[in-house]
């Protein structure tokens, strides 16, 4: 799985893909990754009734930080370690991405 | 071009007050700044509000039962700094001579709102996939901990050292002294961050100012403004370095410019410690220290009250708490009172310079929205 970031003329790539650009400007997609590093992480504890839950900030190629789900068995991995991109599916049922070591 | 002084301040307790109405705070600190000033409300022509969390119109809201003549009322959001914001605005009408008199004041009422984290818009790419402002801070603590090997004792000094100041503060009904063991035992909200390391969820309160381009009548020495900045954030996908705050940093530059002053010449700050991390962040951006040193700067003694620069010697959100419209008008409050010999145990000695300093928000790709800083001195 990889993540699609958007390229409009004389911007800066962006992802999420942009959403609307005015006069027609020609959209480029371009494929990121497909292995990051990541940049920093937390690990949530929304409180006791609800899970704890991991955040990621991943740098890709080509000059790209995504920030998604972080996934992990017991630790989560350090600073530097390099992720892939994964399917997971969000709380509310929506199919999403994740990071995973 | 005339020059606009805080003539009064006034502010309510912050605490949990489940019973009263953010209107019934806010005309509670405005009444207050009025006597402070010497004022009568039938002398402000104008009123600009700072809220962020509350139902729409919240300056006439708060304003009708005042009775007040149906003069401008502004209403300004722009997240936590909409209270720092509005004073901007003011002092600019003022200037130009639009008005002789205004009040500007702050409020919200967060027991209205339920507890945890403060909701952030579900239409942002990051917030629906579980993004909260502690977290967002949390990654940037990990990160500054991995650059310049900061140590969890050190976040939790920052809490510790507010959390005194916030003791000795008597409208700071909320504030609790805490051992550094007890900020790293407290319940985990998001690693490396506890929840003694978070302003409390769940605080209201407000803060008022009168200012006046005419001669003043006020309680307490007038304080001059040298200089008020508002900043946006910058819209980033690339990777950037998240231990820098660029906002603060340029906003500061600003503003310092504006002033004719640099961090060396300040007594006081009062800044945006949301987050025990934030603070260590903001002395960098700030110029109180190098880039790196923050841990260095916290424990040398200088920002804790006796030391050489006090920051947040009200207790800051941490200790005070954090009602989003109030904080930069609470801010303001706080450091007229310290300039003005008027702060009791938690006074300041020889105060000459303050700033203050409030960040607003977070958005997808705007992790800092708006920034706010002012310079005040006697």
């Amino acid at each position: 799985m990889v993540l699609i970031a958007a390229h409009v003329a004389g911007q800066p790539l962006q992802f999420p893909p942009i959403e609307f650009v005015h006069n027609d400007q020609p959209v480029e997609d371009i494929a990121l990754g497909p292995i990051g590093s990541l940049y920093s992480f937390t690990v949530v504890h929304p409180g006791k009734d609800k899970p704890p839950y991991g955040l990621a900030m991943v740098d890709f190629e080509p000059g790209v930080r995504a920030f998604g789900r972080l996934l992990f068995d017991i630790e989560p991995p350090a600073i530097g370690s390099r992720l892939r991109v994964v399917p997971f599916t969000l709380p509310d049922g929506m199919p999403d991405y994740a990071f995973q070591e | 071009m005339k020059q606009p002084l805080i003539t009064g301040v006034g502010i309510t307790d912050f605490g949990r007050f489940p019973e009263l109405t953010e209107e019934a705070m806010a005309q509670s600190a405005i009444l207050a700044a009025l006597a402070d000033a010497g004022t009568q409300l039938s002398e402000v022509q104008a009123f600009y509000c700072g809220n962020a969390l509350g139902a729409s119109l919240p300056g006439q809201r708060a304003l009708r039962e005042l009775h007040v003549n149906g003069g401008a009322v502004y209403n300004v959001d722009n997240a936590c700094s909409s209270g720092a914001t509005a004073l901007n605005l003011a002092l600019q009408a003022l200037k130009v001579g639009q008005y002789d008199t205004v009040v500007v004041f702050g409020m919200d009422h967060l027991s209205s709102l339920g507890g945890g984290p403060l909701q952030l818009s579900q239409k942002d790419w990051n917030n629906r996939r579980g993004m909260i402002m502690p977290a967002l801070y949390a990654m940037r603590a990990k990160r500054y901990m991995h650059d310049h090997g900061l140590k969890l004792e050190t976040l939790a000094d920052i809490s510790v050292k507010n959390r005194k100041h916030g003791a000795l503060n008597p409208i700071a009904k909320f504030a609790k002294q805490a051992t550094r063991e007890e900020v790293l035992a407290s319940r985990p909200v998001a690693d490396p961050l506890t929840l003694l390391q978070c302003c409390p969820a769940v605080v209201d309160g407000a803060a008022a100012v009168v200012l006046s381009t005419r001669a003043s009548k006020g309680v307490a020495k007038p304080v001059q403004v040298l200089a008020s900045v508002v900043q946006s954030g910058l819209f980033e996908t690339a990777p950037v370095d998240m231990t820098e705050a660029e906002i603060t940093a340029r906003t500061a530059r600003l503003a310092y410019e504006q002033a004719g002053i640099g961090p060396q010449d300040l007594s006081l700050l009062e800044v945006h410690d949301a987050f025990t991390i934030s603070e260590l962040l903001y002395y960098e951006a700030l110029g109180l220290c190098a880039r790196g040193d923050a841990a260095g700067f916290l424990q040398s003694g200088a920002p804790a009250l006796g030391g050489r620069v006090p920051v947040n010697p009200s207790g800051g959100l941490i200790a005070k708490g954090h009602p989003p419209g109030a904080t930069g008008v609470a801010q303001i409050v706080e450091v007229c009172e310290q300039l003005q010999g008027r702060a009791g145990a938690r006074q300041v000695q020889g105060a000459r310079i303050g700033l203050t300093q409030v960040t607003g928000g977070g958005i997808w790709g705007v992790d800092h929205a708006a920034c706010s800083i002012n310079i005040l001195s006697l």
